[in-house]
């Protein structure tokens, strides 16, 4: 009589729905994880224009983000870069070897098919950014994407 | 039947979802933690050739039409537009060619006009350009830069295709065209 009392006192609660629910939410945010947001410096205020797009690669898959700050600095993955041009160089190097093992018809000096996507200060001066977009130049890259907001935040 | 249920009751085999559960909340927070929402950016794509030498013009005055760096060779098929900058890098003057389009900021109207000249000029079944290079003042700041691309970026050329061709050269500092 004892046993069977403290056995209906004991209270186990049933976890399984809570358990489907907590995956349902960690299988929601694992799906929408940004990997490429680790990329961004949101610390930049971009300019306002209406008619930019979200980003068409037209079929070139490789990106190579370049944020740049109103000093002109240039951020990768969140690390300022000293020595710009030697950065550039080793990307467009990399984008080189891939571009050769893609298209065997490739040739160093090509322009690479590989998108420069840049995300400047609004209040970035044109000198700066221009030896940015020169060394890229140089580089063998030629398409280019400014990055813009849609319509102001806030 | 009674034997029965006993039976199968003693048999029951109940996992423990405690550890599971604690390890999905710790997923969940980890996920929660690091969510950063993508921003809504766009973006004006630009096919960037190299700019050219605009000393050029200089070496053979006759072909460019007697100006200075703001006329390019003909053979170039590009358009110059030139931005004079303000010290706190706001558009001062922007010549369209040789011709001042206007002085001033770069507002809706001045751009109205800019996008307006460029129509008249970049449709005509005659227009032989092909690009448009700007000449930049050092001292603008980006945003303002944007805007005049981004009325460049919405002219069409007479075969139909959109612009997308534009170089940038750099104006020396204090330079009056």
């Amino acid at each position: 009589m004892s046993a069977s009392m403290s056995h209906e006192a004991s209270a186990e609660p049933n976890l399984t729905p809570m358990l489907d629910m907590v995956f349902q939410l960690v299988t929601f945010f694992m799906l929408v994880i940004n990997f490429k947001g680790a990329a961004m410096d949101l610390s930049l205020k971009l300019p306002v224009v209406g008619s930019a797009r979200p980003l068409d690669a037209k079929g070139k898959e490789e990106l190579l983000v370049l944020n740049i700050d109103h000093e002109g600095q240039l951020k990768v993955y969140g690390e300022p870069k000293a020595d710009v041009k030697g950065y550039i160089a080793e990307e467009a190097r990399s984008f080189v070897d891939s571009a050769k093992r893609k298209n065997s018809n490739f040739q160093t000096g090509d322009a690479l098919p590989t998108i420069v996507v840049i995300r400047a200060d609004q209040a970035t001066p044109f000198e700066l950014l221009n030896k940015i977009i020169k060394t890229c130049q140089d580089q063998g890259f030629r398409d280019f994407a400014l990055k813009a907001m849609n319509r102001a935040e806030g | 039947m009674r034997r029965r249920r006993r039976k199968k009751s003693t048999n029951d085999v109940e996992l423990n979802l405690a550890a599971m559960l604690d390890m999905a909340f710790q997923l969940l927070t980890f996920f929660i933690l690091t969510f950063r929402p993508a921003p809504t950016e766009g973006q004006l794509l630009l096919h960037l050739p190299p700019a050219q030498p605009v000393t050029k013009v200089a070496a053979n005055p006759d072909r460019a039409g007697g100006g200075g760096p703001a006329n390019p060779p003909p053979e170039m098929n590009a358009l110059m537009l030139s931005v004079l900058t303000e010290p706190t890098g706001e558009v001062a003057t922007l010549k369209f060619g040789t011709s001042v389009l206007f002085h001033g900021p770069a507002n809706k109207n001045a751009l109205a006009r800019l996008d307006n000249r460029l129509k008249e000029t970049l449709a005509s079944p005659t227009s032989p350009f092909d690009q448009v290079t700007l000449q930049v003042g050092p001292k603008l700041r980006y945003a303002e830069l944007m805007k005049i691309v981004d009325v460049c970026l919405k002219q069409q050329l007479p075969d139909g295709k959109p612009l997308t061709k534009i170089s940038f050269v750099e104006l020396p500092s204090g330079v009056d065209l």
